[in-house]
């Protein structure tokens, strides 16, 4: 529970102010009455906020209305060009992301290309097929050079004896 | 307002004419820059320009361009101190309490514009020492004479939030301005 005193001081400025209701007003008016500390706290409240008045206002300059004006015909222009460009802006956007894209493509085929890639080592199975291949390929070599050896030995049998 | 919603681009004239006093000179006691405050108030029509085919209205019109004029101010008041700290030292101007700030002998201005000067120093001071809303209600209390409940309008919040952030700002100012008080210095001014 705030004392008197604490609660006339937290509503002082509304009551400078006029902006408390009359009941509440008459109430804080009835303690300063009583209190000398709280009005002077109420002087120095109404005193300080008096030296606000010292502030001099704007100077405000003629001819604004004009400015004021004139920068809202620049601002429609801007407007205006704004709207003309955004549909050019728009087409310049498509196509640069279509460039893009396929430089993209071309740079990874060139790199694919220029790079190559690296021969798979071969697994097992394959190595044994690669094997049997070989060996195959080997034996219908042996059988071609038996074939000519037979047909050597046959020629030179049927070959009449040159000195009889 | 609402005939410049219609369309009627005469009636925007009209409005600017009617407002700017106003827009400037409480666009003035934010930023305290004349040239500024000019430049901010053409920003505030343009927004109000700008928004005029969703502007509802629900609320009075100056309270809905207070808002903007008090949004308008603040923001630039932040770039402000934003870009004070990137000030260079051949920017700074204001050597503290050395040697330069002593009086000039030479100086032909008479004591009373001197306090005057200094004592308007010190309320700029004091007001730009507050937090933003506090700010904005003394701003809005003090030079607009805007009620508690129309202040409420223009910041976004009650009008019991009002009362407690105009007598936090009002206790402050008289804590930065009691030298001023009591010295007498302000008080030949003071009735």
């Amino acid at each position: 529970m705030p004392s008197p005193c604490q609660w006339v001081r937290s509503v002082l400025a509304a009551w400078l102010d006029g902006e408390l209701k009359v009941s509440t007003a008459e109430a804080v008016r009835r303690h300063l009455e009583q209190c000398e500390s709280c009005r002077a706290h109420a002087r120095l409240l109404k005193e300080s906020w008096r030296l606000l008045d010292e502030m001099p206002p704007a100077p405000v300059r003629s001819g604004f209305t004009g400015r004021m004006m004139a920068r809202l015909v620049e601002e429609k222009e801007l407007n205006r060009l704004e709207a003309r460009l955004e549909p050019r802006r728009r087409r310049r956007q498509v196509v640069a992301s279509v460039l893009g894209l396929a430089a993209g493509l071309i740079l990874g085929l060139v790199l694919h290309t220029w790079t190559g890639l690296p021969e798979k080592p071969k697994r097992p199975i394959e190595r044994e097929v690669s094997l049997n291949v070989s060996f195959l390929e080997d034996a219908d070599l042996m059988d071609e050079i038996a074939v000519i050896e037979a047909m050597d030995r046959l020629m030179s049998d049927n070959q009449p004896d040159e000195g009889v | 307002m609402l005939t410049f919603q219609k369309g009627d681009e005469l009636a925007f004239q009209e409005l600017v004419e009617r407002n700017q006093s106003r827009v400037i000179g409480l666009i003035y006691r934010f930023i305290s820059d004349a040239a500024d405050a000019e430049d901010l108030a053409q920003e505030v029509f343009l927004r109000i320009y700008r928004a005029r085919k969703t502007y509802k209205p629900t609320a009075k019109f100056s309270t809905w361009m207070f808002r903007i004029t008090a949004n308008v101010s603040l923001n630039a008041l932040r770039s402000r101190s934003n870009r004070r700290d990137d000030v260079s030292i051949d920017q700074i101007t204001d050597f503290g309490d050395g040697p330069r700030a002593m009086p000039d002998p030479d100086s032909r201005l008479p004591d009373t514009d001197l306090h005057q000067r200094e004592l308007q120093e010190k309320v700029q001071e004091a007001i730009r020492a507050l937090p933003e809303k506090q700010q904005v209600a003394v701003i809005l209390s003090k030079y607009e004479g805007l009620s508690y409940a129309d202040i409420a309008l223009t910041v976004g919040c009650t009008t019991m939030a009002v009362k407690s952030l105009l007598a936090r700002a009002r206790d402050n100012l008289k804590d930065q301005l009691l030298l001023y008080i009591r010295t007498g210095r302000g008080r030949q001014r003071v009735s």
